[in-house]
């Protein structure tokens, strides 16, 4: 149940080493209830600002409200809030067990119930209790690790569990296993989830909001296909996989233009009244799928000739990288069926299908 | 660790001529350095007291002589030195331990180095140099009595500077191990206590102390193994006020000339040593002290 609610209020949030500004000035909520992912590539500082959110960093300014309460000085250990390490950090010298009732033990909960609360929190991360509890950590796969992390935390039972890509050292099919499994537990348990990755699609598949952080700094946050369908810049649009993003300009004819590095190839715009200058660069955003080959004598608004390089069987489609020059390469994505014709073809685009975009 | 698992670890596997052969410089070494002359001790030591012969009809006399006479009490004091020497510096190294493995970054290698450099010099004369520290107007004393004008009797010859000696002499030997089973704490595991809520207090003895003990263990037998057998710090700092029993042993050997006791007393104190040794080991896992079960 995602409630309007902010659980955590993040106001002006900065942290400086030295000279450096790993963290500049951020602003954002995560509601009470919602999964939330922080998502950058690395060096964005969303390490940094995963530490500060769960007090393992003092932020240099700024202030972090809990449901309206200042925590910025609160350390870890006295914040109702968890995290999940990347290397998991679990116990090696406990069992599964034993990790999942530690924190249980230090609340002080009796034996029984610890026990009870353990085994039920096992059985919802499909361990059987029976099976695992005695189960040393260091014969566990890292699957099963990942688990037994996610349910010592949950047994600590607090208002945000905090995630620092976890994920990251599995194989492609776990873990798209386990994204869908944390999806579902975190609907299950309606907690609020604070995941960091620098994966993108991963941030897309699990998340009700996505936050996207470049060198410290938030370019855009939003619900996943809002991102996905109107991204505000070009390094969003880039972050997101393999788009195609081409270089606006005034041609010579004095109309916009695409700059492919050698000439100038008229385009036409998505929005008309918008002026393209050459003091401010503009990007044109056309996704893979957008692009399409044209037809012996066929013709189209926006269109240039091009030579396929590759092509890569992905699935159902074909993706081909195509180049116009060589200091100009696209990539073209199309049903399997549909076949290019030989040597040099003609790409086009319908001029809906295109965004601008700053660069 | 059950006799079954421990019985399937040992099991011979078919030899192979290389690790053989890799093998026998230090094979052949062991045989003739380590286990022959303990052959040669065990057996000595059943042989008639005062002789100088291998070739004789073994006897048990000497284990009477021992059993009989006052030696239990040297080796209860040498357990008992090596058992507080140990016990004490467990408690001054672990936080010397700690700061060189998780506080200092450029100044552990410092600090490791200026205690390593004490290594270099003949522990004898480090000891002699504690003598002229503690007697009477020695460096303590003559400092005390000529800026406060405190008189001083000597410091020596007592059992408290004895222990003193010890825990200096061997200092290095329980930091050293102890500094690398504390770096082998991952700072993750101990971020992650904290976060849910332990207290220092918990994360030392939940998770610093457990997953530091391969290191402590070490450290402490190590300590224990080297000052069960001293006998410089009782002769040189404590005179004659307590003989420890590997002073014993050597009195047999030579002041005394009885070589088949000294090697009765031997095979006593070796046994003595091994079941405590191994008494200790058994509490805990070989293999994770050896490091091979830290991943998986």
């Amino acid at each position: 149940m995602i409630t309007s609610e902010p659980i955590l209020e993040v106001n002006g949030l900065s942290k400086q080493f030295g000279k450096f500004t790993a963290v500049d000035t951020i602003d954002f909520d995560i509601q009470d209830g919602e999964f939330f992912t922080i998502v950058g590539p690395s060096g964005s500082g969303k390490t940094t600002l995963l530490r500060m959110l769960v007090g393992m960093e003092k932020p240099t300014s700024g202030d972090l409200l809990l449901r309206g309460n200042r925590i910025n000085d609160i350390p870890p250990a006295k914040r109702p809030t968890c995290m999940v390490f990347q290397s998991l950090a679990l116990f090696p010298h406990m069992s599964v067990g034993k990790n999942v009732e530690f924190p249980m033990s230090l609340q002080g909960i009796r034996d029984s119930e610890r026990r009870t609360r353990a085994f039920d929190l096992l059985r919802m991360l499909h361990l059987d209790p029976d099976k695992y509890f005695n189960k040393n950590i260091n014969q566990c796969s890292g699957g099963e690790r990942q688990r037994v992390a996610l349910a010592r935390a949950l047994a600590y039972d607090p208002d945000i569990l905090f995630f620092d890509e976890p994920l990251s050292a599995l194989d492609a099919l776990l873990r798209k296993i386990l994204q869908k499994e944390l999806k579902d537990i975190q609907r299950r348990t309606g907690k609020t989830f604070c995941y960091v990755t620098h994966s993108l699609e991963e941030a897309m598949v699990m998340s009700d909001r996505v936050a996207i952080l470049k060198c410290g700094v938030i370019e855009q946050i939003g619900k996943p296909d809002e991102i996905y369908s109107s991204p505000r810049n070009a390094f969003v649009a880039e972050f997101m996989g393999e788009v195609n993003l081409l270089d606006l300009t005034i041609g010579p004819a004095g109309t916009p233009a695409w700059n492919t590095g050698q000439d100038f190839i008229p385009v036409e715009l998505p929005i008309s009244d918008l002026k393209v200058t050459n003091e401010q660069p503009r990007k044109l955003l056309v996704r893979p799928e957008s692009i399409r080959f044209l037809g012996e004598g066929e013709t189209a608004t926006n269109s240039a000739p091009v030579r396929i390089l590759n092509e890569f069987m992905i699935g159902s489609r074909v993706q081909y990288h195509v180049e116009v020059n060589p200091h100009c390469q696209l990539t073209v994505e199309r049903m399997r069926e549909e076949k290019p014709g030989e040597g040099q073809v003609r790409i086009a685009w319908e001029t809906a299908d295109s965004q601008i975009l700053e660069s | 660790m059950s006799v079954a698992t421990l019985k399937e670890k040992l099991r011979v596997k078919p030899l192979n001529f290389a690790g053989v052969f890799s093998a026998s410089p230090f094979g052949l070494l062991i045989l003739f350095a380590f286990v022959a002359p303990l052959i040669c001790v065990v057996w000595y030591g059943f042989m008639p007291a005062k002789t100088f012969d291998l070739a004789q009809a073994p006897t048990l006399e000497n284990y009477k002589t021992i059993f009989g006479a006052t030696y239990f009490k040297s080796i209860l004091w040498s357990i008992g030195l090596a058992a507080a020497t140990v016990g004490i510096l467990a408690v001054i190294c672990y936080p010397l331990a700690f700061a060189i493995a998780k506080v200092f970054r450029g100044g552990a290698a410092f600090v490791t180095y200026a205690i390593a450099t004490s290594l270099f010099i003949s522990e004898n004369v480090r000891l002699f140099g504690w003598v002229i520290g503690f007697m009477k107007n020695g460096v303590i004393g003559g400092l005390l009595n000529e800026w406060l004008g405190i008189e001083v009797d000597s410091l020596l010859y007592n059992v408290p500077v004895i222990i003193l000696g010890m825990v200096y002499v061997y200092l290095p030997f329980m930091l050293f191990p102890m500094s690398l089973g504390v770096k082998m704490i991952p700072d993750q595991v101990r971020e992650a206590a904290f976060d849910m809520g332990a207290t220092k207090w918990q994360v030392f003895h939940r998770v610093d102390l457990p997953l530091a003990m391969p290191g402590i263990m070490i450290g402490g037998l190590l300590t224990f193994v080297l000052s069960v057998g001293a006998i410089s710090e009782a002769k040189i700092l404590g005179g004659q006020k307590v003989v420890t029993i590997a002073s014993d042993i050597e009195t047999e050997f030579t002041y005394a000339q009885n070589w088949p006791l000294g090697a009765a007393l031997s095979t006593v104190f070796i046994l003595l040593t091994t079941v405590i040794v191994f008494a200790a080991l058994s509490r805990f896992d070989l293999e994770q002290l050896l490091g091979k079960k830290s991943e998986a």
